[in-house]
């Protein structure tokens, strides 16, 4: 107990900040605690936290997803432009949708492991592309409102509990033991950790690779739709933030960038990290600036605490 | 055949700058008036933020790094421009020496925090370029006009009809022809290309990082400068549409995000194809979204391309 | 007094400890030789001389007064310059930019001038009496051979007191290790010191005035290179070995051949190798460094493209990659040269390396058997004797010796039954070294088939039952039976290194 306590885990330590922020937000301001406000608050994280899936699983195996703002703005407006605000259709255009998603994701995965692109340029370039083609096949249209069932969905509640809430623990459940229980997962971190070793133990790098992209795809077109229905419509753009909070979320939750280590169960902290502090906003009368700075000091104090190099220089210490 | 590919592996800006003159052709054969010069005039004026930026890039990109906080950096500088008021020629000089001053040092703390925190640049960079646009907003809550007028006019200065953006463009051109050349810029380039080589060559890991990473501040911070005058606004979140145009321009211009490479003449070019793209698109009457799908193309197109190469490089050598 | 000293010098990785209280003198006007099998601690000194490492403890003095080096920086400011085996250029400059990287003349601008620098570069090769190499071509584009020559080059252009050359000759031609034997005898000749680090007797022979040699971090004898036979130097690098560390030999081999490889081609490093390996079998392989032995093995486990025919029990088959290569169809694991770079994941717990690579046995309806994990890493760690305080303790908190352990758990956990093994003794301590080789033999005894490369030639000697000795990519000799000795396997190394 003692030597965890030296060394705790930066997902133990992401829970630690978000429990904290929670409750010092609401010694300030009591209202932040009501139930209503808590659900509100989770249904807005739950977003972040399922495009973050995708994005976990992509850093976890050594790379990164920036096409998720346009698969997320392409679901979002196919979604509502092919739907007609009828319920009926969205038998076959949810999983229409997610299937696009995840044939760009194959895409990023075709290019990065078998053309050896770095991820980074490859998942921007099809970002811009998935970009062009939707403007050009949508012409700019704006799209008509959301049909009530993906609103019910994505904003409604049972009893006291957000429907997001309910989604968003399933989602997390299946990951969770996708990545700890399954081969693919180890052959993630495996990938993640040490491409050179993965290879010579077997790990079928390509394959591993393209299914994380392709999950990525998925989780991305799954949480555009979703947040087509929380705001009643979908408008260009709304997926922008969340390329920013997916990564942020994943390094808050403890994950190295590098790849190979970090777990969603840390990726839930950071959304919750990053939601709560969007709470703030309104409390403190910051304003969207304040946000950002605060944002960018909690993931630069988070990845330093978490550094291998300084838990180095503690542990040193602390043993001698 | 063969020499071609060996003049295009040891210019890695040949291939681009070919692609740049068939797009230039392409627009003058549509649209003859391109090379008068006041279009010439427009063009690298709207090409020149980007340069600005990408060349500071081009430099992390060989130190082996990458730098997003540039974007930030770009939208502070143009907020920062934007809420001057009327100053006199004095504190006009002080508020240009201050923002690239700035840049440079932001810079700099980048480098630092990568190289004692042992951290990864891109979540570094990230980290700081929510602070820099945060800071952005805060002085600046929205897009306004109110870059002093003195500076939009110095920019908009043409003597003999040859615009400020060109004569950038060339003291650019001259400032790197020597910059390329020093100990300062080689030992980045080795740092980029091992870093373990390099120290054992007595190059320092913290001192290329400071300069990398301040040179890319610098030019972030004169892009800002130049934009806040191009267009007299002041913008707290422009930046985002330029970090990624940066890294591509840098890509297409030939420089390998593996580090150990960069040309700024590649990524001058690179900035070209991507703002006359737009034209193209223009001129074929095609959806200004093409756009889009196109320099997504391109840039594909030719990270494919250098990877193959490289490949097949490698198993040359063994 | 002499030019260089070195007082009981220490350092220690980790649980290994490279020297150990070695001391050393050379004096100006020689070229002294040092020798010593792989993991002397030659490398190690050369590094301290350098500056790219700092000693634990003991004196360096440079013309009698202390000398201790913060840096690379501060040893080439002294007058030490050296040539590093694993070669130290900037792949993405110009030949002329490594040569005189950091010393470059600058122009009042503060600019380097490439054209200056290749003038330089050319008049230097001509001074050196070599062909120029082109001074503006990246080095990237280059041969190894040329690179090495450039290292050498580099090494050469500050005309330093001290020249250091490591294992300089490994990728030269002939006439080109001529002409830096030479090089070495002119330096000598005007006064200053070269030390020199080569695995090839001959060179030594033909350069040395004195020899070094070292043998488990400690200095065995510093002699005159004329006053020593090879035997002697053969025998002052071996020593005297623990007999036990080697288990008893018994033959297992069987009729059956478990591989069979024709012809296995890789570029110019492996130019058409045909053996056979029989179940039961533990086939040696011995050979200097770069001789294609490594290109062999990868080949093999389908991690380099080869051309040449493969045979597995009997079946032709092309091996398509490692995964392939590890399927219960081919059945062949590879335990890789670099154990921390190739083996095993550092980060990760002992459990999860053992399962890597034989996941598909434990996964039931597509999710881990967590106990059926459990079983294979408890008996695995038992079987071996890992030493770790739980199967959750991360591989790269172990000691050596027990990372070793873990991979060849890994490999036995995929229940392949030709194991390819490529020095698995490296950096490992004396105890797990004599496990290693008793599981070696017993593996052998069940019906396994291995072929063994070691860089520890008695290795070879006292568990392989056949020896393949390799040159310049071709086998040039196979040794069994009585004539198998250290000293045989060592001399047919060497002397074929000097016949091509």
């Amino acid at each position: 107990m003692r030597r965890w306590l030296k060394s705790p885990s930066p997902i133990f330590l992401a829970y630690a900040a978000a429990l904290l922020l929670f409750a010092l937000v609401t010694l300030y301001s009591p209202g932040f605690a009501n139930p209503a406000h808590v659900a509100t608050l989770i249904t807005l994280a739950s977003f972040t936290g399922i495009v973050a899936i995708g994005q976990t699983v992509v850093i976890v195996g050594g790379g990164i997803d920036l096409s998720v703002p346009w698969i997320m703005n392409s679901a979002a407006m196919l979604v509502t432009g092919l739907a007609h605000g009828q319920n009926l259709p969205l038998f076959w255009v949810v999983p229409f949708i997610l299937v696009c998603g995840c044939t760009v994701g194959i895409i990023n995965g075709i290019g990065i492991a078998l053309l050896r692109v770095p991820p980074i340029v490859m998942t921007m370039s099809v970002n811009v592309i998935t970009q062009g083609v939707l403007l050009i096949v949508t012409r700019g249209f704006p799209p008509p409102l959301s049909p009530t069932a993906l609103t019910f969905i994505a904003a409604g509640k049972l009893g006291p509990i957000p429907m997001m809430l309910l989604l968003w623990v399933v989602l997390a459940a299946v990951l969770v033991v996708v990545e700890r229980r399954t081969a693919f997962g180890r052959y993630l971190y495996a990938l993640g950790s040490n491409r050179t070793v993965a290879t010579l133990s077997g790990v079928p790098v390509v394959r591993t690779t393209i299914t994380a992209y392709a999950i990525s795809g998925v989780t991305a077109a799954l949480a555009g739709m979703l947040l087509a229905g929380y705001s009643r419509q979908a408008y260009l753009g709304m997926g922008d933030p969340y390329l920013f909070t997916s990564i942020a979320a994943v390094a808050i939750g403890g994950a190295s960038i590098l790849g190979g280590t970090g777990s969603y169960l840390g990726t839930i902290a950071g959304a919750l990290v990053l939601t709560i502090l969007t709470g703030l906003l309104p409390i403190f009368r910051l304003d969207i600036g304040a946000l950002r700075i605060i944002y960018g000091l909690v993931i630069l104090v988070t990845v330093f605490i978490s550094a291998p190099s300084l838990r180095e220089l503690f542990r040193r210490r602390g043993s001698r | 055949m063969t020499t071609l590919v060996t003049l295009a592996r040891r210019h890695v800006w040949l291939p681009p700058l070919i692609v740049l003159i068939l797009l230039g052709a392409a627009i003058g054969i549509m649209r003859p008036s391109t090379f008068a010069i006041d279009q010439i005039n427009i063009k690298v004026a709207a090409a020149m933020t980007l340069i600005l930026i990408a060349t500071g890039e081009t430099i992390v990109v060989a130190r082996g790094g990458i730098d997003l906080s540039v974007g930030g950096m770009l939208s502070l500088t143009t907020a920062i421009c934007a809420t001057r008021g009327d100053p006199g020629l004095v504190e006009s000089i002080f508020w240009i020496g201050f923002v690239l001053v700035l840049g440079a040092v932001v810079g700099v703390v980048n480098g630092l925090i990568i190289t004692y925190g042992k951290l990864q640049p891109f979540v570094v960079t990230l980290a700081t370029w929510s602070i820099l646009e945060g800071c952005a907003l805060t002085i600046l809550p929205a897009e306004t006009s109110g870059v002093p007028k003195s500076w939009v006019d110095a920019e908009h200065w043409m003597p003999g009809g040859i615009g400020v953006p060109i004569m950038m463009l060339g003291v650019l051109i001259l400032v790197w022809a020597r910059f390329s050349r020093t100990r300062t810029y080689n030992a980045a380039r080795a740092a980029g290309s091992n870093e373990r080589s390099a120290y054992l060559n007595r190059v320092s890991v913290l001192g290329t990082n400071a300069w990398a990473y301040g040179l890319a501040g610098f030019f972030a911070a004169a892009a800002g400068l130049y934009f806040s005058t191009q267009t007299g606004a002041g913008h707290p979140t422009v930046g985002t549409q330029y970090v990624l145009p940066a890294i591509a321009a840098v890509v297409i211009g030939g420089t390998s995000l593996a580090g150990g490479r960069g040309t700024l003449v590649g990524t001058i070019v690179g900035a070209f194809i991507l703002t006359l793209i737009g034209d193209v698109v223009f001129l074929l009457k095609l959806q200004s979204y093409w756009q889009w799908v196109m320099s997504g193309l391109i840039l594909m197109l030719v990270v494919i391309l250098t990877a193959l190469t490289e490949q097949r490089n490698a198993s040359g050598n063994g | 007094m002499p030019l260089l000293e070195a007082l009981g010098i220490s350092k220690r990785y980790g649980g290994v400890l490279a020297l150990n209280n070695m001391h050393f003198a050379a004096d100006g006007g020689e070229v002294h030789a040092i020798l010593g099998e792989n993991g002397a601690g030659k490398s190690t000194f050369i590094q301290i001389l350098a500056g790219a490492v700092t000693a634990d403890a003991g004196e360096l003095k440079l013309r009698g007064s202390t000398y201790k080096a913060r840096g690379p920086r501060e040893a080439r400011r002294t007058g030490i310059s050296p040539v590093f085996q694993e070669l130290s250029l900037i792949a993405d400059l110009t030949v002329a930019e490594n040569i005189f990287f950091g010393d470059e003349q600058l122009s009042p601008l503060g600019t380097i001038s490439q054209r200056d620098l290749s003038d330089k570069a050319t008049a230097l090769f001509a001074t050196l009496g070599l062909t120029p190499i082109r001074p503006d071509a990246a080095v990237r584009t280059l041969s190894i051979g040329d690179r090495q020559i450039i290292e050498i080059v580099k090494g050469l252009a500050t005309d330093p007191d001290i020249l250091i050359l490591d294992e300089a000759t490994s990728a030269l031609l002939p006439r080109e290790v001529d002409w830096l034997l030479n090089k070495a005898r002119e330096r000598a000749a005007a006064g200053k010191l070269v030390l020199y680090i080569s695995h090839r007797m001959d060179e030594v022979r033909r350069v040395a005035d004195r020899v070094t040699v070292l043998r488990n971090g400690e200095t065995v004898g510093i002699e005159a290179a004329a006053a020593l036979s090879d035997d002697d130097i053969v025998s002052m690098m071996l020593g005297r070995r623990l007999d036990r560390l080697f288990p008893e030999r018994r033959p297992t081999l069987t009729e059956r051949v478990a591989l069979k490889a024709s012809n296995l081609k890789v570029g110019h490093q492996l130019r058409g190798v045909s053996f056979e390996l029989h179940e039961g079998e533990v086939l040696g392989v011995a050979g200097l460094q770069g001789h294609g032995q490594r290109e062999l093995f990868m080949a093999l486990f389908g991690a380099q493209r080869a051309e040449g025919q493969i045979e597995v029990r009997g079946k032709p088959v092309t091996i398509r990659g490692p995964a392939h290569a590890l399927s219960p169809e081919i059945g062949m694991a590879l335990l890789p040269e670099d154990r921390r770079n190739q083996g095993i994941l550092l980060g990760k717990p002992v459990r999860e390396n053992i399962v890597l690579s034989a996941l598909s046995r434990i996964v039931k309806r597509g999710v881990v058997d967590t106990g059926a994990e459990r079983r294979l890493v408890d008996e695995a760690v038992a079987q071996l004797r890992i030493k770790t305080d739980s199967i959750e303790q991360a591989a790269g908190t172990l000691s050596g010796g027990n990372q070793q352990k873990v991979v060849l758990a890994k490999l036995l956990a995929t229940e392949a039954r030709i194991l390819l093994f490529f020095d698995p003794t490296r950096g490992v301590d004396v105890g797990t070294k004599a496990e290693i080789f008793t599981l070696m033999r017993d593996l052998a005894a069940r019906g396994f088939a291995i072929l063994f490369f070691s860089t520890d030639l008695a290795e070879l000697a006292n568990v392989a039952d056949r020896t393949l000795v390799m040159s310049y990519g071709r086998i040039s000799a196979i040794l069994e039976g009585a004539a198998m000795t250290e000293g045989a396997i060592l001399s047919a190394t060497l002397t074929q290194g000097v016949a091509a």
